[in-house]
């Protein structure tokens, strides 16, 4: 059986992560969330994959390149402009003869949830699974196995059970995507939604794992749950003198240098320069070639790809993204806040910092509770930064 | 330079030849042809022209042994008469060459004078007419007596009428056999035979060895039996496929951040313990290549002296070879991709015998520049398609800046504390890079600046004079615009007479550096005489963006490192150039990937 993954779209709700990225190349413990995806399919002997990319679709294309790397065949299909999933999918129509599997990219999945899919005997299917905020997706109403409606993000409570965006597809349904979009329709679930009655929609409750991240302080849930997955492994260089307790990954060419203390788990990627005295706690992943001085304490942080932190900082629940440059006396505690994505606002408890790609930050600067700073940002000397500022901020 | 393949075994060696020729293209394709031994006899197609062009015209040939070439003309020009390979006056020998025969001619006014016919204008025919002389049942013997009489370079198969052997001779060209079961095969360069295997034997210079289904054996210049241990290939076929991206010239670009990583990876480790380069048993530095990897030489004569403060010249290998030499022994940094680039191999050659300590700088392991030198450091980027290099002189760079540093710690330039931080700084490349790649369609746009001029100047000062130089080197190989890069200063000295509205300047400004406002003030100039000026420098930079048309931006970097980001940049407005005018990316005309002449 064929696979599609949606792609290509960029995940406005998580920038500034997605300035350079699409949602689906962020990184969840060390490793981009579709790369979970691509070896769920996998691991259920999937290797046929068909990748719709659009948004930094290079990204992607140079990541995962034909597949071979994770042991399947990976062509891809190109969404120029982004007109929504019922659109994305009838890209592939020349591509499938026979049933297919189609799933969003931007969720981690484990291989379980693809197995239940696979065992349900039927036709079309919808994977649909219990959600604690059912109000961020759409609410799924089931008879006798069979999804009778749905109700997108519901204002009041209507249940708990939502849709993934997994399906288990006949090639018949490109004649309906077909005509869902001529009639308005842009997205895969309007489309079935509006066959409803006619189109049996089988309904298959998951007992494997499945995560979303929509909004950016949710990546840290995300990454501790990561850990879970993935069983780990430590070369390096590590002097004496290092205390590591738990599970600890550490990449090739990467130095431990004396005196760090370091409690899994915790994943540190390849090339990176790390101590002496740093502290590290969990759940914490960090990249590759990052640099951080001595005396610097992290706890359940995401610090990306090349990113240099100085001595002296603090930095607790915050995502830190490629390339920012740290200074030294660096103050991001986290705590209880009150966030502002688009146009929303959020209560969040224990609340991180935000730091987009590339963004300098000045010796000194102490960011407030639930900060989020944009990509390519100058924050001055001893700033004290609190609230949402766009990319290319500059900060004196 | 051509590409050559052989096979002996199960298959229909006419597909197995063509599947390798096709890896091959990049080694040259102005004409093709196999000979295949169909049914005991010889059987022979050859057609000017890309590889298609002999694929459509191709039989379907039953015959299981046989050898194949894809030529690049060196002597006698593109034509279906001569392209190999060539055959014997009575048919029963034929012969695939890559390489020169220097006396070519004295041996075809004997063999002319002996009554042999030839049909073509090339050096490689009077290869299969001596082998005919001396083949007298045993064919890699022939061979081997053949090579004795020939001066010059060589990689040539050879097969037989009646026979399930493919024979090889090598001296200075690539040659690899790869191990099969039931099958052997023969090529120029392993790119050719992963879709088949991943074991190899490499055969060196002055050796000669014998294919049949059964087995490979390999004999040394004396004819005695060598024992040659099999190499194991980690790159995979698909490795070299284009996975989504329209030309592998785009995807080598965005392979760029990991190439850096790896071969940061691989070093960073060695400059910091003083693995490379253990002792400092030398005053000055010589860096010798040539082509685009002699422009990453020219960015690491500037970092040497940067770094390290040592005295360091440049020389081309076609030229340092012929040199007089100095009394002093310099280190001696040969720099070639491919490891088998034939002048640098020669260059290295003459400083071992000068007595100089010799380091290669190359992407291939195992190739042969590996076996003629002191140290090897590698770049790890990993195979290169398109003929244009990208991803691999990025890593070239990255190796210039890591022996910069570690021979400027090694002679006390650098503290250990500034060793340690210009090493960090390094780390930061990939990044730079990354973030240039996110802004793509910028320079995309910026192309359209470019696409329908005639003639484009490229400059800068100091360390991105270089920069500049492989820039114009870029654009004029992919989009065949006639391209010059020029030290800013020299453009009144000259080139400044040849600018008007029609040819726009390519101008890098990188603020923070000490020639920053010497090349403002050029650029002032050039805006003067009306040229249209694109100008690259760090982003937010107002004082530059105000004298230039357009702009492409780099992330903020210390200008000794800039060259990086600058070298992406400009590769990238080649693509874009090269796209819009419709030109054939991966495979520009008259070049070829790796030049095994000289």
């Amino acid at each position: 059986m064929k696979a599609v993954i949606l792609a290509a779209g960029e995940g406005t709700r998580l920038r500034p992560f997605t300035v350079s990225r699409p949602k689906v190349m962020i990184p969840i413990g060390n490793r981009p969330i579709l790369e979970y995806v691509v070896r769920a399919l996998a691991a259920n002997g999937i290797t046929e994959i068909i990748l719709v990319v659009g948004y930094m679709k290079e990204r992607i294309m140079s990541f995962f390149g034909n597949g071979s790397r994770f042991g399947v065949k990976i062509s891809y299909s190109i969404q120029e402009k982004q007109l929504g999933t019922a659109h994305a999918t009838l890209a592939v129509r020349s591509q499938i003869k026979d049933d297919f599997i189609l799933v969003a990219g931007d969720n981690i999945i484990d291989a379980q949830v693809i197995a239940d899919l696979l065992n349900h005997k039927g036709g079309l299917a919808m994977l649909v699974t219990d959600s604690e905020i059912p109000s961020k997706y759409g609410v799924v109403q089931i008879e006798s196995g069979q999804v009778v409606d749905i109700i997108e993000k519901p204002d009041k409570k209507v249940g708990n059970i939502i849709n993934t965006g997994i399906y288990r597809l006949p090639p018949t349904i490109f004649d309906h995507l077909e005509k869902g979009i001529m009639a308005g329709k842009s997205g895969i679930t309007h489309v079935l939604h509006s066959c409803m009655p006619r189109l049996k929609v089988d309904a298959v409750r998951s007992t494997g794992r499945w995560m979303d991240a929509v909004y950016p302080w949710d990546l840290i849930r995300l990454n501790e749950y990561a850990f879970s997955l993935s069983g780990q492994e430590t070369s390096g260089t590590i002097e004496s003198g290092v205390t590591m307790r738990g599970p600890v990954y550490v990449g090739a060419g990467t130095r431990i240098r004396a005196g760090c203390y370091i409690e899994g788990p915790v994943s540190i990627g390849e090339g990176c320069e790390i101590g002496p005295y740093v502290t590290i706690f969990p759940t914490t992943s960090i990249g590759n070639g990052v640099h951080i001085a001595p005396y610097t304490y992290i706890n359940n942080s995401m610090i990306m790809n090349n990113v240099s932190i100085g001595s002296h900082a603090h930095i607790s629940r915050a995502v830190i993204d490629d390339g920012c440059r740290i200074m030294t006396g660096f103050s991001a505690p986290s705590g209880l806040a009150q966030v502002r994505v688009e146009d929303d606002f959020f209560k969040v408890e224990k609340a991180g910092s935000m730091v987009g790609e590339f963004t300098q930050i000045g010796p000194q600067v102490v960011l407030s509770a639930g900060t989020i700073i944009g990509a390519n940002s100058r924050v001055g000397d001893g700033a004290k930064v609190s609230g949402t500022l766009e990319n290319r901020s500059l900060v004196v | 330079m051509c590409g050559i393949v052989g096979y002996s075994g199960h298959r229909r060696a006419s597909e197995v030849l063509m599947e390798g020729l096709k890896r091959l293209e990049y080694r040259g394709y102005d004409s093709a042809g196999v000979a295949i031994v169909e049914d005991g006899r010889l059987v022979l197609l050859k057609k000017q022209g890309e590889l298609e062009v002999l694929q459509k015209a191709l039989p379907k040939f039953e015959g299981r042994t046989g050898i194949g070439h894809t030529r690049w003309a060196t002597c006698g020009r593109p034509s279906d008469r001569n392209a190999h390979p060539f055959v014997s006056c009575d048919g029963k020998l034929a012969i695939v060459h890559n390489g020169i025969i220097e006396n070519y001619t004295a041996l075809r006014e004997r063999l002319e004078s002996e009554g042999h016919h030839f049909t073509s204008e090339t050096d490689t025919e009077v290869v299969v007419h001596l082998m005919e002389t001396h083949y007298t049942g045993d064919l890699r013997q022939a061979l081997a007596d053949t090579t004795r009489e020939i001066q010059g370079t060589y990689a040539i198969a050879a097969v037989l009428e009646g026979s399930l052997e493919v024979a090889a001779a090598r001296k200075e060209n690539p040659l690899v056999v790869g191990l099969g079961v039931k099958e052997n095969f023969l090529a120029s360069d392993v790119t050719a035979l992963l879709s088949y295997t991943n074991q190899v034997l490499y055969i060196r210079d002055g050796e000669t060895v014998s294919l049949t289904p059964k087995g490979v054996t390999v004999f040394d210049q004396d004819g005695a039996i060598v024992k040659r241990e099999t190499s194991v290939v980690t790159w995979s076929a698909e490795d070299a496929q284009k996975g989504g991206f329209e030309h592998f010239m785009l995807k080598e670009i965005f392979e760029g951040p990991n190439a850096i990583h790896n071969t940061l990876l691989g070093a960073l480790d060695l400059i910091e313990n003083g693995d490379v380069i253990p002792r400092m048993d030398f005053s000055s530095v010589k860096l010798v290549a040539c082509g685009s990897s002699f422009h990453a030489a020219m960015v690491g004569k500037y970092a040497m002296e940067e770094f390290a403060g040592i005295p360091t010249t440049l020389e081309l290998a076609s030229e340092y070879r012929y040199s007089p030499g100095t009394r002093e022994a310099p280190l001696v940094i040969l720099i070639t991709q491919s490891g088998e680039t034939a002048d640098t191999l020669a260059a290295a050659r003459e400083a071992r015998r000068r007595g100089c300590r010799t380091l290669a700088v190359t992407n291939v392991v195992g190739s042969t520049i590996t076996r003629e030198v002191d140290e090897v450091l590698y770049t790890k980027a990993g195979p290169e398609i398109g003929v244009a290099a990208t991803k691999t002189f990025l890593t070239q760079l990255l190796a210039m800046y890591m022996l910069a540093i570690r021979i400027g710690y090694a002679n006390g330039t650098l503290s250990h504390d500034a060793m340690r931080s210009a090493l960090s700084s390094l780390r930061q490349s990939s990044n730079m890079v990354q973030s240039v790649l996110n802004h793509m369609h910028e320079i995309e746009e910026a192309s359209k600046m470019i696409d329908e001029s005639e003639h484009c100047f490229f400059i800068g000062r100091n360390i991105n004079y270089p920069t500049m130089l492989e820039g114009a080197l870029k654009l004029k190989e992919i989009s065949y615009i006639h391209a010059e890069g020029f030290a800013a200063g020299e453009l009144k000295h000259g080139p400044l007479a040849l600018l008007d509205s029609k040819t726009p300047v390519i101008a890098v400004a990188i603020k923070g550096d000490h020639t920053y406002e010497k090349m403002l003030a050029n650029i002032s100039e050039v805006a003067a005489r009306d040229s249209p000026v694109l100008g690259v420098g760090l982003e937010g930079d107002t004082d530059l963006s105000r004298l230039c048309e357009r702009m492409i931006y780099v992330p903020p970097v210390k200008p000794v490192f800039s060259p990086i980001p600058v070298t992406v940049a400009l590769q990238a407005l080649s693509y874009y150039v090269a796209k819009r005018r419709g030109c054939s990316i991966d495979k520009p005309k008259n070049l070829a990937k790796s030049v095994t002449v000289e």
